[in-house]
């Protein structure tokens, strides 16, 4: 008898072809300057925190750095008292699927990837790192777009997935001259990675991300400061019907973890488009790989 | 000439402030280069008292020019990197050399022997060192120019 399971693009794949083996870490009695330091240096959401054996204890992220902003810590506190722990770990092994699993369930962003149940630490995964094996995947494929391209014929690009089909609808937007800490306020209550900045006239003009807000905790910048003053721009923004694989790859361009999305009208933002977001779709960036998840016989 | 650092060291160079831009210190370099009349891939970064407070290399402004999916830019062999640089330096505006520069740092002093130099430059994998007369910098001494002294000893 056929036994049916559910399968899609990433069944099969192994945690350590998706990981990343540069693992950033410092020790716990480093300080909060030097974390920010390493994250603004290495472009990494957390760092690993080890004890005086290297054994790793903890994890600091963009968001606990953020919360130690706002809670108005100093910069040379020791990495211990914000840290939290201890990591959570997966095994090189393990199903990606698993992985993905187990990170939604606990909430995080990421795994770190162990062989001795997290004494030692080879690597991490992140969503960033799925969506950068499905875009290896894509690109592989007879399907994808780069090949398509060379066809040329419409009906072929109709099975691809544009932005506004898994762009997150809510977008978190502030004016210019709110403070530091109602834009912490408001990242911290809605779970968001970054918030869009409109001028007076309602115009999108910048972005305040968690980089920018642990830049400027480094700089000095007080927590009343305005969000314009800190604030990147321009906004980072593609079309609602822009295909998922060139946004995927505008975003590795731009080296930039999210997009907004914008309608015809560029200063009409729709939605936010996040690396995260393409990762959960957790299939390629063209229907045809959607089509493996549904029920496919095996046996 | 004892075969020490004071042998070796530049004693003409250019500083960086922990407050300059990245993209400004692209072009201090960039000019120190021809200033110097020699290719300056690294520059030492001095607080306003003059003191010695980081290193800025070349490696730190690549860590920091470099994509953070780079797994996958061995495969995008399409892609046009037109701007790229530029894009990556005006992203970075807020970011200071403070911000990359590497503090962990080792330095020497103008009696400090030749064969200590390369050792350290061997073990600590640095290409260039600032030499220190008590708190105040007096130069750098380049692996290259250590290079280049040995040889000429051994030559002769």
């Amino acid at each position: 008898m056929a036994i049916i399971t559910k399968s899609n693009v990433l069944t099969g794949i192994k945690v350590r072809e998706a990981m990343r083996s540069q693992v950033v870490r410092l020790f716990v009695g480093d300080s909060l300057n030097q974390c920010v330091r390493h994250a603004i240096k290495y472009k990494v959401n957390a760092l690993l925190v080890a004890d005086n054996n290297d054994h790793a204890v903890g994890v600091v992220s963009k968001t606990d750095l953020m919360s130690a902003y706002y809670a108005g810590l100093p910069l040379d506190l020791s990495l211990e008292a914000i840290m939290v722990g201890p990591p959570l770990c997966c095994s090189p092994d393990d199903p990606l699927e698993k992985a993905l699993e187990y990170m939604s369930a606990c909430g995080v962003h990421r795994l770190y990837v162990s062989e001795d149940d997290g004494k030692s630490v080879i690597g991490v995964l992140a969503y960033p790192d799925i969506v950068g094996l499905l875009y290896r995947l894509c690109r592989r494929c007879k399907r994808s777009l780069v090949s398509r391209k060379k066809v040329e014929t419409v009906e072929l690009f109709e099975e691809h997935i544009i932005a506004k089909e898994i762009m997150s609808l809510s977008v978190k937007a502030h004016l210019e001259n709110e403070t530091l800490f109602e834009i912490m306020e408001a990242l911290s209550e809605y779970r968001f990675g970054a918030v869009l900045i409109r001028d007076k006239g309602n115009a999108p003009i910048g972005v305040v991300s968690k980089t920018d807000l642990i830049i400027a905790y480094r700089h000095g910048f007080s927590a009343d400061t305005k969000a314009e003053t800190i604030m990147s721009k321009p906004v980072r923004a593609c079309r609602e019907n822009d295909f998922l694989a060139e946004v995927i790859r505008q975003m590795i361009f731009s080296d930039v973890h999210r997009l907004f999305v914008h309608s015809e009208d560029s200063e009409r933002i729709t939605g936010v488009l996040s690396l995260t977001d393409a990762a959960l779709v957790r299939s390629g960036s063209c229907k045809a790989c959607t089509a493996s998840r549904f029920l496919t016989p095996h046996g | 000439m004892k075969n020490t650092a004071r042998a070796v060291m530049q004693t003409r160079f250019t500083m960086l402030s922990p407050h300059d831009t990245i993209k400004e210190a692209v072009i201090v370099l960039q000019s120190a280069s021809k200033e110097h009349g020699r290719r300056v891939f690294g520059m030492m970064v001095t607080d306003q008292e003059g003191k010695l407070v980081g290193m800025l290399s070349m490696y730190d402004i690549f860590l920091f020019l470099r994509p953070k999916h780079i797994e996958i830019w061995g495969e995008m062999d399409d892609i046009d990197l037109t701007g790229l640089v530029g894009e990556a330096l005006s992203r970075a505006d807020t970011i200071r050399v403070g911000d990359v520069m590497t503090t962990s740092l080792i330095s020497i002093t103008p009696d400090t022997n030749l064969m200590m130099i390369v050792d350290i430059m061997i073990k600590k994998h640095v290409r260039r060192l600032p030499v220190l007369d008590g708190k105040e910098i007096v130069g750098i001494v380049f692996m290259s120019d250590v290079f280049d002294y040995l040889l000429e000893k051994f030559m002769q």
